[in-house]
């Protein structure tokens, strides 16, 4: 009989102890707090001109500003993962778009190299991941460099600027693996 | 030929006593130590499973029994099971009985294990139950809320896992299987099990049933089982109604404090019961609001349930259920970012969503003979949705489900439980097409009594299954499963089976992009399949003091999750992962000061592992602990008073792993913590001109800690309820 007592006790001793414990480590804690905003100046994107040269071809939903990771070397790259920015929807018919990435965005960019800035549109309303859906009309050319697709480095806390592409209607870029 | 007439008349009597054999009956009353009568006792004849339930003072009968000896038992919540061997019938029967009350819980039955009554204690599987009273006292709303409170469960969403069989995706694809009074209840599009449709205020009782039911369920209960029990219908009329309301805390940070007011919720009930000669009903409707405490989370609801029973005589009846959902509210799929996580995305601002489901059952019972049980189970299960996203989905499946089962009692040591089974679904979708589906089942079920005292039970299930265009497939789910009684006190049990799910037409058929994801059909996609295995005891060394522990392994094959395609980049259900899930689970309850004080814990280290990729499953913490405490304070106030104050604790680690693919289009969805839990209630139940009167309080989450079980999704800010319920009979 003694030995239940002091099995009881010694239990619910340890229960308080646990309750308390908890209670004082919830005073503590909040759990999930807001990130603090980081001021514009010090967040880390990029900026530029999309100039677009000659008629905007019937049909258009969709024109983004899109960037990648990894080169698009085949149909499987376009995907949710290599994708690391998707710009605002720029507006049917523009002739020239000036963007900054902190601004406005679908998929925010972070610091860091990235392998493939292009400009995309697409005929479907729904923005997909469909490679077939979209036809790349500007890519970004580092240096002038026409050659090959411009990296694009991104340092943290800095806004890098003069990232221009052009679209030519008349003259498109070649396109990734994938489309139609 | 003449025959002479006395001949004739012994010929005719003998055949009458043939053809219509004598029967006796058994009745009495059932009363309280204080001479009180007891309703609603269950008094079972344990040889032929016949049996009766007390009306409101406390009478019984049970007829039609032939001559021979019988054991007969009764048992009732908050009272001590009792047994009378040996009533030797030779003509109508009178008992008499006194049950003794108890706040200790004593055994139970469940029906799911094996699709009969058995005792809790006799199961080869571990199982957990909720009672309708704790669901009611914590002035819970969706079954799904109460589900966080069991040993071994953690949900995502409104996804449950059971000892970390899934994961999210977004409902689709369950790995367990609902039921309500036995008829399996997921839709025939995604294959979700909907909390929301049922009823809380119907419930008797949950069932769970942890790890792999596939050898009597088939697909789905790939994880286990969760049985829903909806109460039983009096033989007095019973008006009940409840009425709840409550509100949130404003959200810890000023950040958050996206409204200039305080957010409400509220809900009512009104539910009738009645039994007039042969034919009860039970019949409900509830209405549900909430604002909600985030921008968008606001809806209504109406929630329809009939039950209706016909007995055509004591040995069979015809029962009918209806349960219904509409549905108007916001949708909030993620936060826009950790600063505003109370508020969807701007381009997610306005969405809505409309849902109508319903659910229409019968389940027809008929004991041919002492030994054997014939049950017909059908339903029709209708739903539809639609939502104003930037997909414009709409989806409307239909379901119908048939089964036939027999209960074979060979003898008193052997019971052979046999049936089969057909379904066919319907899904007309703008995200999933217009495909059907249709698939078949065969289960056997034996259990074998010795006197060591051993339970043997085992069982195979085959099914075979065709999704519309995909090649048809078959599955063969065999258990095994053996509970050692090796003293009253030390219960020893142990099972191995195989489970398997056979894909939703969601996960082979969805054709959709929604917030930039793109997902395709799948033709190829085939059924994922499990092994389980489990041992454990229970051990009782008091009658205040309750012991389970168990280990477990489950062996997962063609996990079917989302993934991405390598040949195009898009998102596809697919047979991506081999995995393995091995754990152990503890459980006790201790009853203090003759029970005025009970306490309850459980714990679970789930170890989840994707082999292929050597990674932890998505979504399962590792560590899960539950802790309750109830007081009875009945010593400090009247007879015929109730006042018990509460205490629920929850515990969940901090999950490893998350979705990649919808991270990418979250903002800040690496903030995961580990989720810790603290609710408080109080109950008070007061006779008012003897109609029961139970006025409950609940504040859930009262620290407002603040955690998320899906990405992007806040789990709900402190909130503060209070209900009252009465019993007008």
């Amino acid at each position: 009989m003694k030995t239940k007592k002091i099995f009881f006790r010694t239990n619910l001793q340890l229960l308080v102890v646990f309750t308390l414990a908890a209670f004082l480590y919830n005073g503590c804690d909040k759990g999930i707090a807001p990130e603090p905003e980081i001021p514009k100046e010090e967040q880390a994107g990029f900026s530029g001109k999309i100039t677009f040269l000659g008629q905007w071809p019937d049909g258009v939903q969709r024109t983004h500003l899109v960037v990648f990771e990894n080169p698009l070397l085949s149909a499987a790259d376009f995907n949710v993962f290599n994708l690391k920015f998707v710009g605002p929807e720029i507006p049917y018919g523009t002739t020239e778009f000036n963007y900054n990435s902190v601004d406005s965005f679908y998929v925010e960019i972070g610091a860091g190299e990235y392998a493939y800035v292009a400009v995309a549109q697409s005929k479907a309303e729904e923005l997909s991941l469909n490679r077939v859906d979209w036809y790349v009309v500007g890519v970004y050319y580092a240096n002038n460099d026409t050659t090959q697709p411009g990296k694009l480095v991104i340092p943290e806390k800095t806004l890098v600027k003069g990232i221009d592409i052009i679209c030519d209607y008349e003259n498109p870029p070649p396109q990734p693996p994938g489309g139609e | 030929m003449r025959m002479n007439k006395p001949i004739f008349l012994l010929v005719f009597l003998i055949a009458c006593v043939e053809l219509f054999p004598q029967t006796f009956s058994i009745s009495g009353k059932i009363t309280d130590v204080n001479g009180k009568p007891i309703p609603g006792v269950n008094v079972i004849v344990r040889e032929t499973k016949t049996g009766a339930a007390s009306n409101a003072d406390g009478y019984y009968i049970i007829s039609d029994l032939k001559p021979a000896g019988y054991t007969i038992e009764f048992s009732a919540i908050g009272f001590k099971k009792f047994r009378r061997a040996g009533v030797k019938l030779t003509e109508d029967f009178i008992l008499n009985v006194t049950l003794q009350e108890t706040p200790i819980q004593t055994e139970q039955v469940v029906v799911t294990a094996a699709k009969h009554e058995q005792n809790i204690s006799d199961l080869p599987v571990s199982a957990g139950i909720i009672n309708s009273d704790l669901i009611s006292k914590r002035n819970i709303t969706n079954l799904e809320q109460a589900l966080r409170y069991v040993p071994g469960i953690n949900l995502t969403g409104d996804q449950i896992s059971i000892r970390g069989s899934s994961g999210y995706s977004r409902g689709v694809g369950s790995r367990v299987l609902l039921a309500v009074d036995g008829i399996p209840f997921y839709t025939g599009d995604t294959g979700e099990t909907i909390w929301e449709v049922i009823p809380v205020t119907e419930i008797e009782r949950v069932e769970i049933i942890k790890g792999a039911a596939s050898s009597l369920y088939g697909s789905t209960a790939i994880g286990g089982v969760i049985n829903v029990l909806t109460r039983p219908i009096q033989d007095k009329p019973v008006t009940y109604v409840k009425s709840l309301g409550g509100f949130y805390s404003k959200p810890s940070y000023s950040e958050w404090d996206w409204s200039d007011r305080t957010r409400f919720f509220n809900a009512l009930t009104l539910a009738h019961l009645n039994k007039t000669g042969d034919f009860g009903i039970s019949a409900s409707f509830t209405r549900l609001e909430t604002e909600g405490y985030r921008q968008s989370g606001f809806n209504k609801k109406y929630i329809g349930f009939l039950k209706a029973i016909y007995d055509f005589s004591p040995a069979s009846s015809l029962s009918l259920l209806v349960n219904t959902l509409n549905k108007r509210g916001g949708s909030f799929i993620y936060w826009k970012d950790s600063r505003n996580a109370l508020v969807p995305p701007d381009e997610n601002q306005g969405q809505r969503t409309a849902t109508n489901r319903y659910l229409f059952g019968s389940i027809y019972k008929n004991l041919l003979s002492d030994q054997l049980l014939l049950n017909i189970k059908t339903s029709y299960y209708r739903t539809s949705w639609s939502e104003n996203s930037e997909t414009g989905i709409e989806s409307t499946s239909h379901l119908v489900r048939g089964e036939i089962q027999t209960d074979w009692s060979i003898s008193e040591r052997f019971l052979f439980i046999s049936g089969i089974e057909g379904i066919g679904s319907k899904v007309n979708s703008n995200i999933f097409g217009n495909p059907d589906a249709l698939s078949a089942g065969a289960y056997t079920h034996g259990e074998l009594k010795f006197d060591f005292p051993l339970l043997l039970s085992f069982g195979a299930r085959v099914d075979y299954g065709k999704l519309d265009s995909l090649k048809g497939s078959g599955a063969f789910s065999p258990k095994v499963g053996l509970n050692y009684k090796l003293t009253e006190e030390f219960v020893f049990r142990s099972s191995f089976g195989s489970g398997f799910r056979a894909p939703s037409l969601a996960e082979a058929f969805t054709s959709t992009t929604f917030s930039g994801i793109t997902v395709k059909p799948n033709p190829k996609l085939k059924s994922e399949r499990n092994f389980t295995f489990e041992v454990g005891f229970n051990y009782k060394p008091l009658q205040e003091l309750n012991f389970d522990l168990s280990v477990f392994q489950n062996e997962y094959y063609d996990f079917i999750e989302a993934s991405i395609d390598p040949t195009d980049g898009l998102v596809v259900f697919d047979n991506v992962t081999r995995a393995r899930v091995q754990g152990l689970e503890y459980q006790n309850t201790f009853y203090l000061f003759d029970a005025s004080l009970i306490l309850n814990s459980g714990y679970t280290y789930l170890w989840s592992r994707d082999i292929e990729r050597n990674k932890a499953l998505k979504y399962r913490p590792r560590h899960l602990f539950y802790g309750s405490i109830d007081y009875n304070l009945n010593k400090l106030i009247s007879l015929g008073e109730e006042f018990i104050i509460g205490s629920d604790f929850r515990f969940w680690s901090r999950v490893e792993e998350i979705d990649d693919e919808l991270a990418q289009f979250v903002k800040d969805a690496h903030l995961r913590v580990p989720v810790y839990v603290l609710d408080l209630r109080a109950s008070y139940s007061f006779p008012v001109f003897n109609f029961p009167v139970r006025f409950s309080f609940a504040a859930n989450n009262v620290l407002n800690y603040n955690y998320i079980e899906l990405i992007g999704n806040l789990a709900p800010v402190r909130n503060f309820s209070l209900s009252i319920e009465f019993y007008l009979q």
